[in-house]
């Protein structure tokens, strides 16, 4: 059914009134001739509905004639009525394929190119390298060959090793993946420093010169591998130039120093949990309330008109939002955002051995915090701190040891 | 007349016969009824009469008449005929 109503609509049908005295001999006749008609209703004693496709209408004004019926044309649908009336009116289907026509010719241009994947290298080197290859902005996008201009790519820029182009719209998008090449950096003469406080467990130097020892203590940029590396000197030398004024003694060569050291570390945790515990937290429950601001009007959009608190205990937090501005042009109007909260008060009781727990796995947290990831924990202590107190609340005080490489490059000038 | 119902006669037991659907040699209206909504005819010979509250369709020596509410004919091609509305009762007339 749906598909006769669309092929109907596309043929175009007529909706006419037949009066006369036997609409049944017209009927008749209209069918026996092939003609089709359909929902064929009274309407009265007299008129009679009848549908009929656009192209069987000369036909029906003989069989009219012959059967003394009389009919009129009481609605026009279809496509060809359409046609008809854009035919009639000349400037909107003109404008209608301009308008199709300019849509069509603007986004055949390239407008945006995007650059993703670069790290290091900076876009303009790609975009350069784009459109040595034809692609840049405002060119036609079927002068574009994506193969290559990837190919051209990566021809003129070394450092990445792959790049793909993309056509979507308008836009289009440069994927790029860099290449991993060793740093300059690395070849640069480097100490290796402490970055924390520690007792030295081990050492060890792959390039450079050991300046601590095991069980050392040191400090935050203490020097554990330096990079200079000194004459080797004979230690009979040495005392017998003791009396003679000190030469300062020259490094002989600079090296980039390399090498783990391992550090015994304390961390620390503390924390108090409340055997009792009272506050206020949000339920999950919330209201929104939007409004526009206009110049100093504020419309309220949605959420509670009137200005009364949303619930009994909230917090809020209000979100605005601007028209951007544009050249010289600001435009006085916000749209503001109240979000409430509701917040419910509560009241937590702990045993003694729950809320003791409670408190270590806090203090744990918090040790671990200034952990490294590759620290590994040797020992851990776990004491409560007696108080006068301590009916009310557990104190719970974490102490990790644990070994990590403390060292980290730090470049110097020689 | 005689010769007439004679050769009817021959025509339905050859019909009977062969086991042929009897719309086909013996020009029989094909009526299907689809419960009181929709009510198609096939082999008609025209419509003799339409209105809202009845329709009679001509058939091979006689007629058909769907009496019923709000009938229109939803369909008038020269082999079928399709009457939708409120149908109350169908008869037969010779």
């Amino acid at each position: 059914m749906l598909f006769f109503k669309i092929m109907a609509f596309l043929q175009g049908y007529l909706v006419l009134h037949v009066i006369g005295n036997a609409p049944e001999r017209f009927v008749n006749m209209a069918a026996g001739r092939g003609i089709y008609l359909w929902d064929v209703e009274q309407l009265n004693q007299e008129i009679v509905i009848i549908k009929v496709f656009l192209r069987d209408i000369k036909a029906l004004r003989h069989i009219a004639r012959r059967t003394s019926c009389r009919f009129r044309i009481r609605q026009r649908v279809g496509l060809p009525f359409y046609w008809a009336v854009l035919r009639r009116r000349k400037a909107l289907t003109l404008g209608a394929f301009l308008c199709l026509a300019t849509l069509f010719f603007l986004t055949s241009f390239v407008w945006v190119i995007e650059i993703t994947g670069n790290e290091k290298l900076d876009s303009s080197h790609i975009l350069q390298a784009a459109e040595q290859a034809g692609l840049r902005r405002g060119t036609l996008k079927w002068h574009i060959k994506p193969g290559a201009v990837e190919e051209k790519i990566i021809d003129q820029l070394p450092l990445l090793s792959w790049s793909g182009v993309y056509i979507r719209g308008t836009k289009v998008t440069i994927e790029v993946a860099e290449r991993i090449v060793p740093e300059d950096g690395d070849q640069q003469p480097a100490h290796i420093v402490a970055k924390k406080t520690g007792v030295i467990k081990e050492v060890l130097v792959l390039s450079g010169h050991q300046t601590v020892e095991e069980g050392d203590t040191v400090s935050v940029g203490q020097v554990l591998i330096s990079g200079e590396i000194f004459p080797v000197v004979d230690p009979q030398q040495l005392e017998e130039e003791d009396s003679e004024p000190e030469e300062e003694i020259k490094p002989l060569r600079y090296v980039h120093a390399m090498g783990i050291a391992r550090a015994r570390i304390w961390y620390e945790g503390y924390s108090e949990v409340y055997l009792v515990e009272t506050g206020k937290r949000p339920t999950g429950r919330q209201k929104n309330r939007i409004s526009i601001k206009f110049n100093n009007k504020e419309i309220i959009l949605s959420g509670n008109q009137n200005q009364s608190e949303p619930f009994e205990m909230y917090e809020s937090k209000i979100l605005i939002n601007k028209v951007p501005e544009w050249r010289n042009i600001v435009l006085p109007v916000e749209f503001i955002t109240v979000k409430y909260f509701e917040l419910a008060e509560y009241r937590e009781t702990r045993s003694r051995p729950a809320a003791r727990r409670m408190a270590e796995e806090r203090a744990q947290a918090m040790a671990e915090e200034n952990m490294s990831d590759d620290a590994r924990i040797e020992e851990r202590w776990m004491e409560e701190v007696e108080t006068a107190d301590s009916d009310k609340l557990v104190r719970v005080r974490v102490v990790i040891e644990a070994v990590e490489d403390i060292g980290m490059e730090m470049t110097f000038q020689p | 007349m005689a010769l007439r119902d004679f050769g009817e006669k021959v025509k339905k037991q050859f019909a009977d016969f062969l086991e042929l659907p009897g719309d086909v040699i013996l020009d029989l209206p094909k009526i299907t009824l689809f419960g009181d909504l929709k009510l198609y005819i096939e082999n008609h010979r025209g419509i003799i009469e339409y209105s809202t509250s009845g329709v009679r369709i001509g058939v091979r020596e006689g007629e058909v008449i769907v009496a019923g509410e709000g009938l229109l004919l939803r369909n008038v091609l020269p082999d079928e005929i399709c009457v939708e509305g409120k149908i109350t009762a169908l008869s037969f007339s010779y």
